[in-house]
């Protein structure tokens, strides 16, 4: 007990001394993962709006795929990856594996599914009078998507911030793709993971109750964002 | 020249026809009520004409141009249409407006002028500014009207106008559609299940029975089949003038049918003895129930009222001719 309660003082010191490599961490960590939500967000918020406001042949098949996707193991997209960005892979010119680079499309592949489903969810659980009205106000195609976006707004931005919670906490394709480099691919999760079998055990400590702030901090604001609407 | 005109009209919903019209012509700048009762293919035919739904089969001309979806702006401007359960998005009323007339591409120096008209025009000038989600159901039907109209629709469609609102906001709303419809030019459709109201705002009706559209008034409808030119609704039989087989049902006009003391030698196919069962007055005549196994309703003068000096419970003849009977 007292093990545990002398690695947690540390790791509050280490926080509260506001420790170099840690926040190292911790910025590498967040702007990783931030830039994948953006390019995930950006494809799939779309994409589940068009899917959520259609029908068409093979929607069925698509939404168990999606259902399938979210649960995929991050280990077999970062498998997968490894393959293909690994130097005698098809896409082994482009150097990318172990830069954040190869994380972040790691991430974006991986929280996509889970941004589209949940965006499909909260199309086809707004009201039903929504887009008859929009058409019969005039709304084109490209405006009829916009404004329902823009109704569904916070259902879709609790979307987003899923996302972003799973690629924040995600480890096994960072670790894969990433691999652990220390001032560059060294991410949150992945520092605990290696500070954890290194037995340095009040640094990972440290990290994880970083993570767990920043995910309470996300819930924080989802449910903040939830009371703001109208 | 026509607002619409429907040919062929049919809609399925899990294999059932809901709507089966066809041929329909709506001309323009008149106000017609759409008549019938719930489930009878009102709001799907309002859907139809507001180009929201496609008919299974059939095509809608909009002012004799076929049409394809998506409907192009200018066609699109011409309509306006206010669900029975209208929607409004977040925002305030004006803000609802507004969106409205931008979608309608209409000019943004514009707006504000046609946002004050169109809100006196449905007398909700003084809730503008306030959010559209605390409106009430009258407010709303009002508030929603005002979005349709900003843009000055040729056609305005309206979904049940009077359903859920009590008499005050329903006798508003009656006098924004009697003026809406005085404007040259504008077109109004509204549906509503209450005979009265639509006979009274519109200068045309539409019955729907079923899914299918009947010239004459739906009272004095019954059910059956048809076989030979005699209608059989399992009570009684009632000969028609019509050698359709695929016949469900029939329909007498209530100004068509004659009440009397005796049964009377005439040319008049149809003639059934029964009971007065009510006597009321409707819209300055008098609609007397009569009882023949099956109820009819005869419309008949106050004058006549008198002259016959009828009572309920009184046994009396009714006649009509098989040419007063359509069928459908």
């Amino acid at each position: 007990m007292s093990y545990f309660a002398d690695s947690l003082s540390t790791a509050v010191a280490l926080i509260t001394s506001f420790d170099k490599d840690i926040y190292h961490i911790v910025i590498t960590s967040l702007s990783i993962s931030i830039v994948a939500a953006i390019i995930a967000a950006t494809g799939a918020i779309p994409a589940g709006t068009l899917m959520g406001l259609h029908e068409f042949r093979g929607k069925h098949l698509l939404q168990h795929l999606l259902n399938t996707l979210m649960a995929l193991p991050t280990v077999v997209i970062g498998l997968l990856l490894y393959g293909l960005f690994s130097r005698l892979g098809p896409l082994g010119y482009l150097q990318l594996l172990y830069t954040p680079t190869a994380v972040i499309i790691a991430e974006a592949i991986l929280i996509f599914p889970i941004m589209m489903n949940l965006t499909v969810v909260a199309v086809t659980s707004s009201d039903t009078r929504l887009v008859p009205t929009l058409i019969s106000l005039g709304a084109k195609p490209g405006q009829l998507l916009f404004h329902v976006i823009k109704h569904c707004r916070f259902a879709i931005l609790a979307a987003v911030i899923t996302g972003f919670g799973r690629a924040i906490g995600e480890v096994g394709a960072a670790m894969m793709l990433g691999g652990n480099i220390e001032g560059y691919t060294r991410t949150m999760t992945t520092a605990i993971a290696l500070e954890t079998s290194k037995g340095e055990f009040e640094v990972g400590l440290a990290l994880g109750l970083l993570l767990l702030f920043i995910a309470f901090g996300i819930n924080f604001l989802l449910s903040w964002l939830q009371r703001a609407q109208p | 020249m026509t607002a619409y005109e429907l040919h062929n009209i049919k809609v399925f919903r899990q294999q059932n026809c809901i709507l089966d019209i066809p041929s329909l012509i709506l001309p323009k700048s008149d106000c017609i009520a759409l008549f019938g009762d719930n489930g009878a293919g009102k709001s799907t035919l309002l859907d139809l004409l507001a180009f929201i739904k496609t008919p299974s089969e059939g095509k809608v001309f909009l002012s004799g141009m076929p049409v394809t979806l998506p409907l192009l702006p200018a066609q699109r401007c011409k309509i306006g249409y206010v669900s029975q359960h209208p929607f409004l998005l977040s925002g305030s009323v004006s803000d609802n407006i507004r969106l409205a007339l931008k979608l309608q591409n209409t000019e943004t120096k514009r707006h504000p002028r046609l946002i004050a008209e169109a809100l006196e025009q449905v007398g909700l000038t003084h809730l503008a500014n306030q959010a559209a989600s605390t409106l009430s159901g009258g407010e709303l039907k009002r508030a929603a009207i005002a979005r349709a109209i900003s843009y000055h629709p040729e056609i305005l469609l309206l979904d049940e106008p009077f359903s859920h609102l009590d008499q005050s906001h329903i006798q508003s709303l009656e006098t924004i559609i009697a003026q809406l419809a005085d404007q040259t030019e504008t077109t109004v459709i509204f549906s509503t299940h209450n005979r009265l109201q639509g006979r009274a705002l519109a200068n045309d009706v539409i019955n729907l029975v079923d899914g299918k559209t009947t010239k004459s008034p739906l009272i004095n409808v019954y059910d059956g089949t048809l076989k030979q030119a005699i209608f059989d609704t399992g009570k009684l039989h009632i000969h028609t003038n019509s050698m359709q087989d695929e016949v469900r049902h029939v329909a007498i006009d209530p100004h068509e049918i004659i009440v009397s003391h005796q049964a009377i030698r005439s040319s008049m196919r149809n003639q059934f003895q029964g009971r007065i069962i009510s006597i009321a007055e409707e819209a300055n005549e008098v609609r007397v129930t009569v009882d023949c196994q099956e109820r009819f309703h005869a419309i008949i003068t106050h004058s006549s009222l008198h002259e016959l000096k009828l009572e309920l419970g009184q046994s009396i003849w009714i006649s009509f001719k098989s040419q007063a009977v359509s069928v459908f």
